[in-house]
C-alpha cells in the first residue's frame, strides 16, 4: 500500500482499504449461520456483523461448555465392556 | 501496488485434525485416572473444556496465529509451564494501547462493536481491527469445526 508512513508505533499491518474491509465483512458474513439474507448484501452495516460474530462466538463457547459437560458424564460412566469402551480404548490408544 | 492480492487467508484444517489433537488430549487426561474418580465432577469439566480449547489451539497451526498464541500462553500460564514460541522471523508488532490504535477512522459504531469482540476473541486486545476481523474468521471457523468434533463425540459415546 502506498500510504505507508505508520512506522512508528503501529503494528505491522498497513492501513487497511475499505475494499478489505467490505471483503472481511463479506467472509465473515458467509460463515455466520443465519443473518438477514433477505438484505441487500451492500446495506448490512459493519456494525451489525460484527454484533451477530459476537453473538455466534457467545453460543459456540455455551455449545462447547455444555458438549464437554455431556462428555465428562459419558467418559465417567462408560462399562469396561460395553462397545462404546472399546471404541474408546481403540482410539485413544 | 495497490493491486497486490488482498485475500484474506482462512482455510482451516480437516476435522480429523482437531479430532485427533483433541483425542490426544483426553487420553492425557485419562493418564491422570481423572474418570474415575467421582467427586471431581466440576473439577472434570473445566479440565474437558480446557482440554478442548488447546487442542484446538494446537490443530489449527499452534503458535502460527495470534489468537491461538494468547490461547496457549493463557492455558499455560495455569499450568506454570514454560511454553516455548519458536523464534520467527517477522516484524515485531508492539502491543496497541487502546490510545493509540491506528483504528480511529472507522465510525466509532464499528470501533464499539469490535471492542466487544475483542474481549471474546482471545488475544484480540492488541490488534488492529482489520487483524483483529481476520483472527475472528479464522477462530470461529476453528471454534465450529471444535464444536462439531464433540458433538461426533458425544454422539458416538452416547448409548443408543
Amino acid at each position: 500500500m502506498s500510504n505507508r508512513r505508520s512506522s512508528r508505533q503501529s503494528s505491522s499491518a498497513p492501513r487497511i482499504s475499505d475494499d478489505q474491509m467490505i471483503d472481511l465483512v463479506t467472509k465473515l458474513r458467509q460463515i455466520l449461520p443465519e443473518i438477514g439474507q433477505r438484505r441487500r448484501s451492500d446495506k448490512v452495516s459493519a456494525s451489525k456483523v460484527l454484533q451477530e460474530t459476537c453473538n455466534y462466538i457467545r453460543s459456540l463457547n455455551r455449545e462447547v461448555d455444555n458438549l464437554s459437560e455431556r462428555l465428562s458424564q459419558l467418559l465417567e460412566s462408560v462399562d469396561e465392556d460395553s462397545p462404546e469402551a472399546a471404541v474408546i480404548r481403540s482410539l485413544l490408544m | 501496488m495497490a493491486s497486490a492480492d488482498k485475500t484474506i487467508n482462512t482455510d482451516v484444517p480437516e476435522k480429523d485434525v482437531f479430532a485427533i489433537h483433541f483425542l490426544q488430549s483426553l487420553s492425557n487426561l485419562r493418564i491422570q485416572n481423572l474418570f474415575n474418580s467421582p467427586d471431581t465432577t466440576n473439577y472434570r469439566v473445566r479440565k474437558i473444556k480446557k482440554a478442548a480449547y488447546v487442542s484446538m489451539a494446537r490443530a489449527a497451526g499452534g503458535t502460527s496465529r495470534l489468537w491461538s498464541r494468547a490461547l496457549l500462553r493463557r492455558a499455560a500460564k495455569g499450568n506454570n509451564k514454560i511454553v516455548r514460541f519458536p523464534r520467527r522471523k517477522r516484524k515485531v508488532t508492539w502491543k496497541i494501547s487502546s490510545k493509540r490504535r491506528r483504528s480511529d477512522q472507522r465510525a466509532p459504531v464499528v470501533e464499539d462493536a469490535a471492542e466487544r469482540l475483542r474481549n471474546l476473541v482471545p488475544g484480540g486486545g492488541g490488534m488492529e481491527t482489520s487483524k483483529l476481523m481476520e483472527e475472528t474468521a479464522h477462530y470461529i471457523k476453528c471454534l465450529s469445526m471444535q464444536v462439531k468434533v464433540m458433538q461426533c463425540l458425544v454422539d458416538g459415546l452416547s448409548p443408543k
